[in-house]
C-alpha cells in the first residue's frame, strides 16, 4: 500500500479486462439549452409530452443544458479575464434554471431536481417510475484544469453528462438538438452540410467534423470508456423523434463505440 | 421572438454563435489574477501525514511561525488510506469516477487532522465553496484548511491504462494555485524533489534542482514524484508556472521555500 500511484506499472496493475456495470438499464437523455429550451414552448411543450409518456416505459435521467445564458456568462466572464476556474464554476447556475423549468412541466409526472453527483439515489426514484433532471456540467469547477487550446473550459456539458452515464454503466446516450444530428460542418452555417447517419467512433476520429455538435471531450474520454455503447444525436423538434430513438431505432445519427454487426 | 415559428430566444454575445464544443474560438483573453499573495502548500499524505507526529510536529512549528509573514492555504494529500481504496475499488471492478470520489474521503480526513492541531493558531478547516472567503480568513489570520482533491469525483475520466484516477491531489493543489493566480506551489514531501529514478529504491539516484516540463516529459521516467496530469497542466498553466518540491522532512526547508528560495526541485513550465 506504500508503492507510488505514478509508477506505469502500479498503475497498469489496478486494470482489468471487465468492470462492473452500476446502472447499466438507465437510459441518458440530453434536452439542449439552446436548441431546445431557448426555443420556449413550441419546443419543450412536446418533448415534455413525450417524455411523460416514455417514462412508463423505459427508466431514464435527463440532463439539461443551460443555452445562450451559458454563451453569454462565457462571455462576460473572458472578457473581464476571470480565471478559467471561475468561468466554469459560473455557468451550472444557468443550467440549473433549466432544470427547474423542466421539473415545473414534468412534476406532476413524477420528475424531480436531483443533483448530479447523488447516484446512490437513483435506484429508489428509477423503482418508482420517477423522472431525475440533472444538470449536465460536470463538477471541476474552480478546478477546471487549462484548456489546451483556446479560452473555453473545455470540460464542457455533453462531457459532463456522458461521464455520468459511463460512470454509472449506462450503455445508451440520446441527445436532442434541434439539428437532425452529426453533420461534416455546422448545418446552421454551411447550406451544403452534409448528414452522418451512422459511425464508429473510430470512424468518426478518422475524419473528425470541424464544427461539432458535441464536445470534442467526449469523444476523447468515449475512447477509454467501458460502458457507453451508443451515443444518438436526434432533432427534437421532429414529433416522436424521442420516441423511436429510445425504442432503439436508427433516427438521426448513431455513432457506436464498435462496429455493428 | 415568436415561439409559433420556433425561433431561439437568444442573447447577444461573443459566443452567441459559437458551437462551445471545441477549441476553435479566438478570443481576446487576458486573465486576471486573483489571488497571486496566496501561498499554496500541500502537505503530503503517504510522504508526511502518514509519519504521524515525528513528521508532521516540527512543519506545523515552522507553519505557525510562517503565517505571520505570509498567506498560506494547506491542501491535504492522501496517502496509505487513499491507496486501499483504489486497491479495494479495482479489485471489486469499479470504474474510475467511483475511486475518485471515494479516494477524496482521505485527504479530507487528513484536512480535519490537521485542523485540529493547527485550531489554536487560526486553522480553519475549509470546502470548495469556501475559496470564496479566503479574503475574509487571510485578513482574520486564519490558516486555510483544505482537502488537495479535485472536485471531479464521478467525472473523473477513465485512463488508457488501469483505474488509479489521474488527477488526484497533486493535481487539486496545482489546480488551486493556478486558479487563485498564484506564481508557484510548494509540495512539502518527504523527498527533495525529482530524482532520476526513485531514491527510495535506489539510494545513488541523482537529484534534479531545475527542470522544464518538456524535458521531464522526454525523461520519460517510469516513476514520478508527482502525477503526471500535473506536469501536462504546468506547460499550459496562465498563472502558476513553477512547482516546488521539498523535503519536508528537512527541518527549515518549508522556511526556505516559503522565503523564494529554489530548495527541492523546481519543475517550471
Amino acid at each position: 500500500m506504500r508503492e507510488s500511484l505514478v509508477n506505469r506499472e502500479v498503475v497498469a496493475r489496478t486494470g482489468s479486462d471487465r468492470e462492473y456495470e452500476i446502472l447499466p438499464h438507465v437510459n441518458l437523455i440530453s434536452l439542449g439549452g439552446r436548441s431546445i429550451f431557448d426555443r420556449g414552448r413550441s419546443a419543450l411543450l412536446p418533448l415534455v409530452d413525450e417524455i411523460a409518456t416514455l417514462r412508463r416505459k423505459y427508466p431514464m435521467v435527463i440532463g439539461v443544458g443551460g443555452g445562450t445564458r451559458v454563451r453569454h456568462t462565457a462571455s462576460v466572464a473572458l472578457d473581464l479575464g476571470l480565471p478559467i476556474g471561475g468561468v466554469a464554476q459560473l455557468v451550472g447556475a444557468m443550467e440549473e434554471c433549466n432544470a427547474v423549468f423542466l421539473n415545473a412541466l414534468l412534476a406532476k409526472h413524477g420528475s424531480l431536481q436531483m443533483p448530479r453527483d447523488h447516484f446512490w439515489e437513483l435506484s429508489l426514484y428509477i423503482d418508482n417510475g420517477m423522472i431525475p433532471i440533472v444538470i449536465s456540467t460536470p463538477p471541476y469547477h474552480f478546478w477546471e484544469p487549462p484548456p489546451e487550446r483556446g479560452s473555453l473550459p473545455a470540460h464542457g456539458s455533453d462531457f459532463g453528462l456522458f461521464m455520468l452515464a459511463e460512470v454509472l454503466g449506462m450503455k445508451k446516450i440520446i441527445f436532442v438538438k434541434d439539428q437532425d444530428g452529426l453533420f461534416d460542418r455546422d448545418p446552421a452555417l454551411h447550406a451544403d452540410a452534409r448528414l452522418i447517419p451512422r459511425a464508429t467512433l473510430a470512424e468518426l476520429e478518422k475524419d473528425m467534423p470541424k464544427e461539432l455538435i458535441l464536445d470534442e471531450l467526449l469523444f476523447d474520454a468515449w475512447k477509454n470508456a467501458r460502458h457507453v455503447e451508443r451515443v444518438q444525436i436526434i432533432n427534437g423538434l421532429i414529433p416522436d423523434q424521442l420516441t423511436k430513438a429510445l425504442a432503439g431505432e436508427d433516427v438521426g445519427t448513431v455513432l457506436t463505440k464498435e462496429k455493428r454487426a | 421572438m415568436s415561439s409559433a415559428d420556433q425561433r431561439q430566444m437568444s442573447i447577444a454575445s461573443a459566443l452567441e454563435h459559437a458551437t462551445m464544443t471545441g477549441s476553435d474560438i479566438d478570443f481576446d483573453y487576458e486573465p486576471v489574477a486573483i489571488m497571486p499573495e496566496t501561498k499554496v502548500l500541500k502537505i503530503g499524505g503517504q510522504s508526511i501525514m502518514d509519519r504521524g507526529r515525528a513528521a508532521l510536529f516540527p512543519l506545523l512549528e515552522e507553519i505557525v511561525v510562517a503565517k505571520e509573514t505570509y498567506h498560506l492555504l494547506l491542501c491535504c494529500g492522501g496517502g496509505t488510506r487513499a491507496r486501499h481504496i483504489y486497491a479495494v475499488a479495482s479489485d471489486l471492478e469499479l470504474p474510475t469516477g467511483v475511486l475518485a470520489a471515494t479516494g477524496a474521503y482521505v485527504p479530507r480526513q487528513n484536512a480535519r487532522m490537521l485542523q485540529m492541531l493547527l485550531a489554536k493558531h487560526g486553522g480553519i478547516f475549509i470546502l470548495d465553496d469556501d475559496y470564496v472567503k479566503l479574503p475574509l480568513y487571510f485578513q482574520m489570520g486564519c490558516i486555510p484548511i483544505a482537502t488537495g482533491m479535485p472536485p471531479f469525483a464521478y467525472w473523473e475520466k477513465p485512463g488508457a491504462n488501469g483505474r488509479i484516477p489521474a488527477n488526484r491531489t497533486d493535481a487539486g493543489v496545482f489546480l488551486s494555485a493556478e486558479f487563485l493566480g498564484a506564481p508557484r506551489a510548494i509540495f512539502v514531501k518527504d523527498e527533495a524533489g525529482l530524482f532520476e529514478d526513485d531514491p527510495k529504491k535506489n539510494p545513488s539516484a541523482a537529484h534534479i534542482p531545475r527542470i522544464s516540463a518538456a524535458e521531464l516529459l522526454r525523461l520519460d521516467l517510469p516513476d514520478l514524484a508527482v502525477e503526471r496530469v500535473v506536469i501536462d497542466y504546468l506547460q499550459r498553466a496562465r498563472f502558476c508556472k513553477e512547482l516546488q518540491i521539498i523535503n519536508g522532512l528537512e527541518k527549515g526547508m518549508l522556511t526556505r521555500a516559503l522565503a523564494g528560495e529554489d530548495v527541492g526541485t523546481i519543475i517550471h513550465a
